[in-house]
């Protein structure tokens, strides 16, 4: 089963994700209509700003036993048994915030969704795109991304890469350049503007 | 003091007024810069491309996405492309600054601008004979006239060198014309920027990167030259003047002016309405002790250079002096001007005036500036500016200003050695002074306030370095109290010795940031005593805190003239290795020197004294291990 996995040192920030995905969530499904429609759709997906202004992009990460499904009094929290996404119903959603309390990543929002009832404030998040992924199309999220900061791949082939990784940093080769130099170079340059911001100099 | 504040400035006035502004619920600049984290890496990267509607695209750093936008641009291109427009953008706005000067010029010959005049005849004889208009005998407006046609005609088609790239040394012009980037229109270098960088023209990134400098070029010694200069004739050339820096030239019984932007179009005839006696009677009348008129950014400078009108502040300051509470009227014309001042201004008392038919603000009255209603308009906004004191509320001015000398051109700083460059010269060579450095450029909220430039010039003028600094680095330095004839207490002792001898400061403010030409007019003129290139002196550039594509603009013809340039903050050419290479190491055998970024001012002082050093040594002068 494909998931969505996230690759946090190759999100360049630019928020993407955060504009597809409310794209993904509106009525029209285009980004030109979406901007119009009321209530606004809104992302799922959120980048926030690490230490040094970098970028990653917090998502659902769809735990299992989720915190949110159990804190959730009214039911309103099931799990779709085939791609393992945790669901919101909207109709049973009581606007509690238990469930946002439960979270540990701090992915649900509260508002008006344009695929809610209208005008009922209700918990809102990643659903991994499962309508797209009904039609056999990948999440929003990952279609936009193009530093491969969000990837949708079998957890096994992600696993594997990611155990090969850590074995080659054991070989004897390492001291390889780093796969792109003017990111890297980049990113030097605003951990030292970080620090001195931050220093008392 | 909260640590928030302590981590945005080192200036105490700045600290005091954030603070405020935060209790008076003011948004400020770095409020927006934290909303905007993380930016955009492909943006920062310069790896985005906007620039036609088959796109826009991105390409992927990390190799495994998208590596071409649709055109099949790749990352090289892209990159040269974005730097491209970018300088374009910045030798565009200085040089249409010196345009709209050259057109005051022409309305003064005409009749047609009352209260502007010829204010430095001299100037104004010696550029008309670089420009080839005939002086003898002749009535000075009639010169004035011919000048400025003579000057339009810089600007266009019609020649194959610009006028006054006659001003740099003969082996610096060879290089230009070896490389075939000798300036040749003030605008058809710029508007052949646009034409290279659109779809399917120049796709080489060396030629458009080599294009970029001579479109710099063409501000450098052009443009931005004729800005200064036709702004010396018009309304003097700077003689070192006393005046004061930081908020508290606001003056608690005054009726508080400042003029912010660049242009002393506007500022000019601001100040001269400030000292009439009817307006500064009507002031009394209102209870105020009298008019005070200050600057903010490069208007700023230019007042403070030729008449010691003291200096509010910089760049990320200007919604700060709103939050005084003191500000009856702000006066704005064009460049640097937050659009947000508006809605800052609107929690005060404070009027708000844009000037130019080409630069408007939400939140602001327009009152356009023409040469022919100048004068008048100038004195009705004041008016309403003395009539405004009565609508003042709470004032929070809490730091006292401190001194500064100002108004060092060039003609100001021969004067100062006895009318040769040879005293500076002499003291080079005798190794008290070990050579030069230009520290200009903005503030940027990524490199605390002011830090950038105070340290890195505490840094040099500690080591011997004489530092010349214009725009909001002048201003930031002025308010560290770098700028009186005392301060030679933190330079080293040769730089104290001999800046002691001349009673000059250790940090000779020299202007606007148009007026950074100053320093290539003065680097010409010791290149030329000693018979070298520019790129041979002891001396180099920095723009510890830039922002603007203007600062773009001028590293690039600092870089092109011969002058080595550290920057503070990345430019976004990150995404190609190539053009990093290029303009950190390659452009030193096109050019004789090139760029470093370096935002720790620490390590970016380090490198200027290691190549001011490295300079001497080949000029077989000592030299020190840095």
């Amino acid at each position: 089963m494909k998931t969505v996995v996230v690759h946090p040192e190759r999100c360049v920030g630019c928020m993407q994700c955060m504009a597809a995905c409310a794209t993904a969530h509106s009525r029209s499904k285009s980004l030109f209509s979406a901007i119009h429609e009321r209530p606004l759709p809104r992302p799922r997906v959120h980048v926030g700003a690490g230490l040094c202004n970098e970028g990653f992009p917090n998502r659902c990460r769809h735990c299992d036993p989720a915190p949110c499904r159990m804190a959730c009094l009214p039911g309103a929290i099931s799990r779709d048994p085939d791609t393992g996404t945790v669901l919101i119903d909207p109709d049973r959603c009581i606007n509690c915030a238990s469930c946002a309390m439960a979270c540990p990543f701090g992915v649900i929002r509260y508002h008006a969704d344009p695929l809610g009832p209208p005008e009922k404030v209700v918990a809102v998040k990643c659903d991994n795109c499962i309508d797209r992924q009904a039609e056999g199309r990948i999440p929003a999220c990952v279609e936009i991304c193009k530093s491969g900061a969000l990837a949708f791949e079998e957890i096994s082939v992600a696993m594997k890469r990611k155990t090969d990784q850590v074995a080659r940093t054991v070989s004897s080769d390492v001291g390889a350049a780093p796969s792109s130099p003017g990111f890297e170079l980049l990113k030097a340059v605003k951990k030292v503007e970080a620090e001195l911001r931050a220093s008392g100099r | 003091m909260d640590k928030r504040y302590e981590e945005r400035s080192i200036a105490q006035d700045s600290r005091l007024l954030l603070k405020k502004a935060d209790r008076d619920g003011v948004e400020t600049v770095w409020d927006r810069f934290e909303h905007q984290q993380p930016q955009c890496g492909y943006c920062e990267m310069g790896l985005s491309c906007r620039i036609c509607v088959m796109g826009p695209c991105r390409i992927d750093p990390f190799g495994e996405g998208p590596q071409r936008g649709v055109c099949g641009a790749d990352a090289d291109i892209i990159v040269a492309r974005n730097l491209g427009r970018m300088i374009a953008a910045g030798a565009a706005a200085h040089s249409d600054h010196g345009r709209d000067l050259v057109e005051v010029l022409a309305a003064v010959a005409e009749g047609k601008a009352d209260g502007y005049g010829i204010r430095d005849a001299d100037k104004l004889m010696s550029m008309a004979t670089e420009y080839g208009v005939a002086t003898d005998g002749r009535d000075a407006l009639a010169v004035a006239g011919d000048l400025a046609a003579a000057m339009q005609a810089d600007y266009g088609t019609r020649k194959s060198e610009l006028t006054l790239v006659r001003r740099a040394p003969e082996k610096r012009r060879e290089v230009w014309k070896k490389l075939g980037i000798t300036p040749r229109g003030i605008d058809r270098e710029t508007s052949e920027m646009m034409h290279r960088t659109h779809m399917g023209v120049d796709n080489g990134w060396q030629s458009l990167l080599l294009h970029a400098l001579r479109n710099a070029l063409s501000d450098g010694w052009g443009g931005s030259m004729i800005a200064t200069e036709v702004s010396d004739i018009l309304y003097g050339t700077p003689k070192p003047t006393p005046t004061s820096a930081n908020m508290g030239v606001l003056e608690e019984d005054q009726v508080n002016i400042v003029v912010h932007g660049h242009n002393p179009v506007v500022s000019e005839m601001v100040m001269l309405a400030c000292q009439s006696e009817d307006l500064i009677a009507l002031a009394r009348e209102k209870g105020a002790a009298g008019i005070n008129l200050a600057g903010l950014c490069c208007t700023g400078n230019e007042l403070l250079m030729r008449h010691g009108i003291p200096m509010a502040g910089n760049h990320l300051t200007t919604e700060l002096v709103l939050a005084t509470g003191a500000v009856e009227m702000m006066i704005v014309d064009y460049q640097c001007i937050m659009p947000s001042l508006g809605q800052t201004a609107s929690c005060y008392h404070t009027r708000m005036i844009s000037t130019s038919d080409k630069a408007r603000f939400p939140g602001m009255e327009h009152r356009e500036f023409h040469p022919d209603n100048a004068r008048e308009l100038a004195r009705t906004i004041v008016r309403e500016a003395v009539e405004n004191y009565d609508l003042r509320g709470e004032v929070y001015l809490p730091v006292t200003p401190v001194a500064a000398l100002g108004g060092f051109s060039v003609e100001a700083i021969v004067g100062a050695l006895g009318g040769t460059p040879e005293p500076l010269l002499d003291a080079i060579k005798a190794g008290k002074i070990r050579g030069a450095a230009g520290v200009v450029g903005c503030n940027n909220p990524r490199i605390k306030h002011d830090y950038g430039h105070v340290t890195l010039t505490r840094r040099l003028i500690e080591n011997d370095i004489l530092v010349v600094d214009t725009g909001c680095a002048a201003v930031a330095t002025a308010k560290a109290g770098f700028k009186v004839a005392d301060a030679i207490k933190y330079a080293g002792p040769g730089l104290k010795e001999i800046c002691g001898a001349l009673k000059i400061p250790p940090v000779l403010h020299m202007g606007s940031c148009v007026d950074n030409v100053r320093i290539l007019v003065l680097a010409s003129a010791l290149a030329d005593a000693l018979g070298t290139d520019i790129s041979d002196l002891p001396m180099a550039g920095a723009a510890p805190e830039w922002y603007s594509e203007k600062a773009a603009a001028i590293g690039c013809y600092f870089v092109a003239s011969g002058v080595y340039t550290v920057l503070g903050p990345m430019p976004p050419i990150t995404g190609s290795m190539n053009v990093v290479k290029l303009l950190t190491e390659g452009l030193n055998d096109a050019v004789g020197a090139a760029f470093a970024v370096e935002p720790d001012p620490e390590k970016a002082a380090v490198l200027i004294r290691r190549h001011v050093e490295e300079k001497r040594k080949r000029l077989g002068l000592d030299a020190k291990e840095v």
